[in-house]
This record gives structure tokens, sequence and C-alpha cells, in this order.
């Protein structure tokens, strides 16, 4: 855990913040609304005392109630990884800025995500599913997406049938069982 | 005489005439729908003397089941566009439908040649979900039998590099290699190439007395045949010259393209997780993190092939160190064996011998992770070889992509 990082996140993004900085291990998790995320990326990008210059990892997260991006970068300056949540994505009409103008290499994460939770990165110019045939229109991470033979939708909801006991048996397809507070 | 049969009923496999009919053998370069977006829309646009050409699925050079469509220009490369997902086995919603620990044995398969490392990260990110403490044997072993795993897979590069290229002979010792070391590794976890070995909080089993004598062995010849193997290659002056000066790429590009592990540290930059994000045992072994491509102009494929070299040797380092420094104890951590972490969030990202494996796991208090997001290095670097790969030719796809060194079944996830 590094606490000066925390206090110059503070600083530096001040009210662009819409949750407090929790750090846990070797993680420091920041969350910003999408409309802020470009800015943000770029003031984490280029102020040489933040230095996130490598992008880890691009993930979409379907809550259940609301998607998420989140976004794993690395820098010189902190012995943390930094955990940028771009939160509160509505899960109708999933809309978050690109990043390929900063990073152009996160343009296939940005089409797996697309492809897997149907999210829209604005700004993409390649935004075309990436592993699922063209003329699939399913979302399969999304959470309301239940495998047949999925545990999750069995009754218990998640927890394995040897210790399901008297859960209620019945569930509908559409409705996501599982929901999460991330 | 037959009745030809009705036209509801599926042709039967036995009926000669369906492989000549069978319409799935033709392919279409252009797809038959309309453009869905604005680049895919200019790439299948033809300017005047070019054409298509499509290459794989099934090419052997393709690593694995890749197709991809070049835009050409008599035998110059114009543009091309990479078609996935004929590996796509949706493993983030499987791991989301089992439990922890059944997670280890379905990523195993995705960087099939590295699977160790396919196993470190998520293991790594449950250990922080859950807080546990991997005792120090466990540590040295996953770090001993990683780095083996490691001169494996580089080893296989070599091979696959060269025959790429045309040169057949270096596979057949980099698999002596190879072979050597998945024995030595099937030893310990019981399989050759899926290890299925790493849990969380520690290690299957101890390591035994088969699998130290087969290293001893080993390790008394392996820096003089890693050498004699790469002689080779490195004196060939074929193999030199085709590698030379094709596929450039520098630093501030490799960083814009979110490159990481070798083929970053070959643009000149030494981004070596186990050094700038020290995890498991790293921080007390000594290695040298080996970069190439010091320029303005970055390096280029030959660079990226010494740099693997380069690696190599450094691993035989740490297999040393490993050997002598492992302390006496347990390898398993004490774990219920329902695991259920507090809701939360956790990341762990490792250095593969690709570049950095990373898993960010949502826990929701359940016995199953919410969300498992798995980040594979290859995938990432498949997106370079459209970049480099212009105006280069089309013998040359085969050399830029098996110098970037993607495994399909990683990329598909």
């Amino acid at each position: 855990m590094d606490r000066l990082l925390r206090a110059r996140l503070e600083a530096t993004l001040g009210d662009r913040l819409t949750g407090p900085v929790r750090q846990r291990h070797d993680q420091t998790e920041i969350r910003v609304s999408p409309a802020d995320l470009i800015e943000v990326m770029r003031s984490l990008h280029d102020d040489p005392s933040l230095g996130f210059e490598i992008l880890a990892d691009l993930a979409g997260v379907d809550t259940g109630s609301h998607m998420q991006v989140v976004y794993h970068l690395w820098s010189a300056q902190t012995p943390d990884w930094l955990r940028v949540i771009a939160d509160g994505v509505p899960r109708d009409d999933p809309r978050v800025p690109s990043l390929t103008g900063l990073w152009p290499g996160v343009e296939w994460m940005e089409r797996e995500a697309y492809d897997m939770f149907g999210i829209i990165f604005e700004g993409n110019r390649d935004l075309r599913r990436i592993y699922m045939p063209p003329d699939y229109t399913s979302f399969p991470l999304r959470k309301d997406f239940h495998l047949p033979d999925d545990a999750a939708r069995s009754a218990g909801g998640g927890v394995r049938h040897v210790e399901q006991g008297h859960m209620p048996a019945q569930a509908t397809p559409s409705v996501a069982r599982r929901t999460v507070r991330a | 005489m037959t009745a030809p049969a009705a036209p509801h009923q599926h042709p039967s496999a036995d009926d000669p005439r369906v492989m000549l009919d069978d319409e799935i053998g033709h392919f279409e370069p252009v797809p038959p729908y309309p453009p869905r977006t604005e680049r895919e829309a200019e790439f299948y646009t033809l300017g005047d003397g070019e054409m298509f050409l499509n290459m794989g699925p099934q090419h052997p050079s393709t690593h694995g089941v890749l197709r991809v469509v070049l835009k050409i220009s008599g035998e110059r490369v114009v543009d091309l566009d990479p078609v996935l997902g004929y590996l796509h086995r949706g493993v983030e919603k499987l791991c989301e439908n089992a439990d922890y620990h059944q997670v280890i044995s379905q990523v195993d398969p995705l960087e099939y040649v590295s699977s160790l490392f396919c196993e470190w990260s998520p293991v790594m990110a449950f250990e922080h979900l859950l807080d546990v403490e991997v005792p120090r044997r466990a540590e040295y072993i996953r770090v001993l039998t990683g780095e083996l795993n490691r001169i494996a897979s580089h080893a296989l590069f070599m091979g696959w590099m060269a025959l790429d290229l045309g040169g057949l002979t270096p596979i057949l010792y980099s698999f002596i290699e190879r072979d050597e070391i998945c024995e030595m590794l099937a030893s310990v976890t019981g399989q050759r190439m899926l290890f299925n070995y790493f849990r969380i909080g520690g290690v299957n089993g101890d390591i035994n007395h088969e699998f130290m004598s087969r290293l001893g062995d080993w390790m008394s010849r392996a820096a003089e045949q890693h050498d004699a193997n790469t002689q080779l290659l490195n004196e060939n002056e074929i193999f030199v010259r085709r590698m030379r000066d094709i596929g450039r790429l520098d630093s501030a590009t490799a960083l814009r393209m979110a490159v990481t592990g070798p083929n970053l540290r070959a643009t000149g930059i030494p981004f070596d997780i186990r050094r700038a994000h020290p995890y498991s045992v790293y921080p007390e072994i000594e290695f040298d993190v080996p970069t190439r491509g010091h320029g303005p102009e970055g390096g280029d494929a030959l660079d990226r092939y010494l740099l693997r070299v380069e690696e190599v040797k450094q691993s035989l380092r740490i297999i040393d160190q490993c050997l002598h420094n492992m302390p006496d104890g347990p390898v398993m951590a004490k774990l219920p064996r329902l695991l259920r972490p507090r809701p939360g969030r956790a990341w762990a990202g490792i250095e593969g011998p690709r570049g950095l494996y990373g898993t960010y796991a949502i826990s929701d208090g359940t016995d199953q992770p919410f969300r498992m997001k798995i980040h594979d290095p290859s995938f990432v670097h498949l997106q370079l070889v459209g970049m480099l790969m212009r105006d280069n030719l089309i013998a040359d796809t085969m050399a830029v992509m098996a110098s970037l060194d993607p495994i399909m079944g990683g990329v598909d996830k």
C-alpha cells in the first residue's frame, strides 16, 4: 500500500473521483464516472509524478445492476497497481468513451468487452465482434446470459448442490440471479 | 440406382457427394454482410492493383487456429485483418460457473506451452482475495517449476521461429530440451503439458526424487546444450538476414500498444514484472533483465529472438539459486476445502514467457468467482502484426508473427 500515491491521486484528480480511494494489498483503486474517463486517464498518463504509462488490462464487468469498465495501470513512480473503475454504466445502454486515442493497443481489449458485454466504446473505429461470429446477437458474459448447466441459475443461485438445502427453485432467465456490490 | 434424397433431409455423411458439394470448403474473403465499422469498410475496399489473400485458419504457421485476411499489392502486404475466435471456449464464463479450485484446471489450456503461468496469476489473485500467506517452500517450488516452464516455452519459440522460416533442424533440437523439461515436470505434477499443479495457498505436491535426479542431470548440460542449439540459428546467415530489419518496433509505440514482456524489452525498455512489481520470492533472487534494440528505431524480429535466447540463460541462473536456497517446510497453507472469500476485488499480474499474465477477480462471497477477467499477452501482441506487416513481403508475415510469439489458445480464450 502506497499512502503517498493516495495523497497524490486525491490532489491531482480532486472532485473527479466519485468515491474514496481504496487500498488493499498491492492495489490502489479509484472510481470515476465514464464522462471524466479520458481526462482522468490523460492526467494519470501525462502527469510526471504519476506516470502511469503501462496499461495492463481492460475488463468489462456486469455487476447485475449496472456495468463497469475496469482498467489496471502500472507506473514506475509507485509500487502499487492502480485500478481505475469507470462506474455506473447503465445496463440497457452501456456507453463509455474509448481510450484508443491514448493507448491504441486498447482497441482489441475494447472489442472484447463489446463482444462479451455489449459495452459501446465511443470513438473506437473498429468496434465489431472479435470472438463470436458476426451474426451472433447475445452478449455471453452478461449476468442474464445463463449456460444450460449453469449452477448460478439452478436452485440456490451459485451455492453448490451439496449444501443448497431448501433454496427457492425457480430462476427466470433474463434476470441476473447473482449481483454484487463491486 | 437410388432415388435422390428428399430436399428436407440432411445429406448423409457417408455420401461421397457431400464433400464435393460442401460449401464450407470454399472461402470468400469479403464478408457476405455490409461492413460493421469504418475500419472494416476501409479494409474490404480494394484499391488499384490490390487483391485479397486468405491465410488460415489451418495454415501451419499461424501457431494455432488463426485466420488472417491479407490485402496485397503484388507480393507486398498493404494491410491485414486477423479473424479470431476459432479457439474461443468462453473460459471466463466457465470460470464464473466453477468453484475456486476448479478454475485452475479451466485456465490451464489457455497457453498450452506455458500452462504454469496461466495458473499462477489466478491463484495469486485468489490468495489476495482470501488473505492467504503461501509457505516459502511452495513459493520456491513455484519459481523453480515456472522458470523450467519458461525455458520449455522459449525452446519451442526458437524451434518454431526457424520452422516458419523454412529451417527444419532447430525444432528437432528444441524438442529434445522441451521434452526433457516436460517429462521432468510430469514427474512432479503428473501431467506433461496441462499441469494443474498450483493450488490456492501452495502447490499440489512436494518435489520428488525423480524430479530432482532428472533436473540435476539436465542442469549439468543445459547451458552447453542451449548454446549449441542457438548456434544453429545465430550463425546461420539465411536466418539472420531474413530476420534483420523486419517488424521494427520502437519503444514509444510499444508502450502505446500496451505491449509487455520480451517484445517490450526488445525495444529497450527494461520492464519485467519480476523486477518492476516483485511477487513471490523473486526479490531474493539475483538475475538480470536483458534488453535489446536501444536505438531510436527500436528492435526488429532478430532482437526479439536474441532477447529470448538471453532470457533462457537468466532462467537457468534462477533455477540454480532456487535449488541452493530452497527452505524446508510445508507446501500448502492450511485452508478450508470450500473457499468463500469475503466480497472484494483483487488483481494479480505476473511475468510469463510472453509478457504480463493478469487476473482480475471479483468475489461476491459465494464459492464461485463472480467475475474473472484473464489478461493474456498474446492477445495484445497479435494486434501488432497488422501494424508491423505494412509494406513487407507475404513470406515475412510468418517471421513477424512468429517473432511476437503469440499462442492462439491464449488469444482466443
